[in-house]
């Protein structure tokens, strides 16, 4: 009998004080979905200049997604392909297809802060980090789970730590700091504008600002998100990239 | 003064076999030390033009930041205005407007990532003999629509003349900058690091490919005076906007200046030698001289003359000869420095090769700067007077008696 109360009691204190990884995959699982398709606008903002970029993409993850540009007239048609670790470009002015080689993968894609690393990165923040809840911490209004992130000896990833904010509520990722090996903060993703996106609330504007270059910052907004879509991976083929609209 | 000064010019000519003993002595002294220091500048001066011709130039003219970031955000507009800034200065030999960044280069299947560069054709052969490179195909002239690329990039590719390759990289403020260009010609770089890379088009074509409208990055200046470096760094940075740098090469190669500074220090040592045996050689002499006129510097003291005086004489007497040796060492030994100035001496066999693989004539060459000259001169003649104390001290203890009686006038 007593042995029931223990265990009785370990649950509840179990549900109670929520395991850091849940809280991490609870919102995965609503930031991300299997299938979707979004319409994005991205401004790039650099000291002396700036530029706005609108796309479509799609995505089936963790392995497929594809960007096709819309704006600025100059660039339209230009489509980036992820395929597994891979980076595939469409460059519809010349009507060519070009594999992105691994020693371009760090370099920036399109002019953003985000690299075609990024695009391609494979971690997952669910299974490739231990999971630490470090603090409980007020952030633009919600009240949030502030969790820090250590990877795995063979995750393979750059990054020493981050640092995740997670509202308790909502479960909403509404800020991540990534730290170097020197324990350095190299960026930060800020995450605002909440709206629902077929049942996923999610913040919608988005903004990553990498703090070793001052003045510059990349947002982009969701103009819209579609988590209900019907997709194959098929899709997402080199010969598509000059097919999509 | 003046008849101490025609006491010790007879004194001189009164033994000639001494005297042309002593000058000769400082004679060689000069003549080694000045071919060994020509030969020295000329090869750091040699070196320096060789690298700084195949790609940097002496100075560079960029946008602040460019050096570290090498994006388009530095760039700048080439006005007239600019342009003749830099040409109205004495001791320029060549302006080299370009556009310099790093793209992706792609043919079939095969994707490699490569320095593009823009070019004003005609100023960058003057600059750097891009035209003597040509393996293959044609030079670029001002019209042309094609590229010209490095052996190993297009080996690796797999392309050849008269094939298109796609050039794919980010133009100005993030734009896309994709183009199909055809290969005019192949470029051999003796350096395998060069030739695994490189991608030449005219300034026109690159401007259009990333979208740069006049801009460009750098200007890479060419001098015909390595010695007025900073100076015309100077004057030109006065000029230019507060936003524009001018870069010596010494900025941008520092590890030429520090291949120099390590072979100086060497070569500094062997001089260094060469002024200890030069120095004990010519006291060797005047030792010599001095004790052969032990009976003489007795006399003059018997006779009444003041020590100091005769201080000064043999002081003369040493200035004399020490600056007839370094003028005889000038005059026979620039002649010949001069005429391997112009006709440097050729290296054969396997150094040939070796001075060949790095794309430089493969020869020694002589420098005739003036500051080798007045260097070694002055440190040679100072090694001269340096030794006439040994005759003031040896007079200052000698004793008249014992001079005069053959004794050694020391005791």
């Amino acid at each position: 009998m007593k042995k029931i109360f223990f265990l009785f009691f370990l649950f509840i204190s179990i549900t109670y004080s929520q395991n850091p990884k849940e809280i991490v995959k609870k919102s995965v699982d609503i930031l991300y979905g299997k299938k979707t398709f979004s319409v994005i606008t991205m401004k790039i903002i650099k000291p002396t200049w700036s530029r706005t970029i609108t796309m479509k993409a799609w995505s089936y993850e963790p392995d497929y997604s594809l960007i096709y540009i819309t704006e600025p007239a100059r660039d339209k048609g230009t489509v980036t392909l992820k395929r597994k670790n891979e980076v595939w470009n469409w460059l519809p002015n010349i009507q060519k297809t070009i594999k992105i080689p691994p020693s371009m993968m760090l370099a920036s894609w399109m002019g953003s802060d985000f690299t075609n690393d990024d695009l391609v990165r494979q971690s997952s923040v669910v299974d490739d980090y231990e999971h630490k809840l470090i603090s409980e911490e007020k952030f633009l209004d919600y009240d949030c789970y502030k969790i820090m992130l250590i990877p795995k000896p063979d995750a393979g990833i750059v990054w020493s730590k981050v640092i995740l904010w997670i509202s308790k509520k909502e479960y909403m990722q509404l800020k991540s700091e990534f730290y170097n090996e020197d324990g350095n903060l190299i960026r930060t993703m800020i995450g605002s504008k909440p709206k629902n996106f077929s049942g996923h609330l999610i913040p919608s504007y988005w903004e990553m600002i990498p703090n070793d270059k001052p003045g510059n910052k990349t947002s982009f907004e969701y103009n819209e998100l579609d988590f209900n879509i019907n997709i194959t991976p098929e899709f997402f083929s080199i010969q598509n990239m000059s097919r999509v609209r | 003064m003046k008849y101490y000064i025609s006491f010790a010019w007879r004194n001189i000519w009164r033994n000639k076999k001494r005297s042309i003993l002593a000058t000769s002595s400082i004679f060689f002294a000069v003549f080694l030390a000045l071919i060994m220091r020509s030969l020295q500048f000329g090869q750091y001066d040699y070196m320096v033009n060789s690298t700084v011709s195949m790609y940097t130039g002496y100075l560079q003219l960029q946008t602040k930041g460019f050096w570290d970031n090498h994006s388009f955000d530095e760039s700048f507009e080439l006005t007239d205005t600019l342009y003749r800034k830099i040409k109205n200065n004495a001791g320029i030999t060549t302006i080299n407007p370009r556009i310099e960044t790093a793209a992706l280069i792609s043919h079939a299947t095969e994707t490699r990532i490569s320095p593009v560069i823009g070019i004003d054709p005609y100023s960058e052969d003057k600059m750097t003999g891009l035209k003597k490179r040509l393996s293959k195909g044609n030079y670029l002239t001002e019209e042309s629509k094609g590229i010209l690329i490095a052996e190993g990039l297009a080996d690796r590719l797999n392309v050849d003349v008269g094939d298109s390759i796609v050039i794919f990289g980010q133009g100005y403020q993030g734009v896309i900058a994709a183009q199909v260009f055809q290969i005019e010609g192949i470029i051999k770089y003796p350096i395998p690091k060069m030739n695994n890379a490189f991608v030449y088009m005219t300034i026109k074509n690159a401007q259009e490919l990333f979208n740069l409208s006049n801009r460009i990055t750098s200007i890479p200046i060419m001098i015909n005076n390595p010695s007025k470096l900073y100076e015309l760094r100077n004057e030109l940075s006065s000029k230019i906007d507060t936003n524009l740098v001018i870069m010596t090469w010494e900025e941008m190669s520092p590890e030429i200046v520090q291949a120099i500074a390590v072979d100086n220090a060497s070569g500094f040592i062997m001089l260094l030698i060469l002024y200890i045996v030069i120095g004990f050689g010519v006291f060797g002499t005047i030792v010599m001289m001095t004790l052969e006129r032990t009976r003489e510097f007795g006399l003059l003291i018997a006779f009444g003359m003041e020590r100091d005086k005769i201080y000064l004489v043999t002081t003369i007497e040493s200035i004399m000869i020490s600056f007839f040796g370094a003028l005889l060492g000038l005059i026979i030994t620039f002649p010949i420095l001069l005429y391997f100035y112009y006709h440097p001496i050729p290296v054969k066999g396997e150094l040939a090769d070796i001075y060949l693989s790095y794309g430089m004539e493969p020869i020694i060459p002589f420098s005739i700067d003036p500051s080798i000259f007045i260097s070694q001169m002055l440190i040679v003649f100072i090694i001269g007077l340096l030794t006439s104390i040994y005759p003031i001290s040896f007079i200052r203890k000698i004793k008249p008696v014992s001079a005069l009686q053959g004794r050694g006038g020391m005791k």
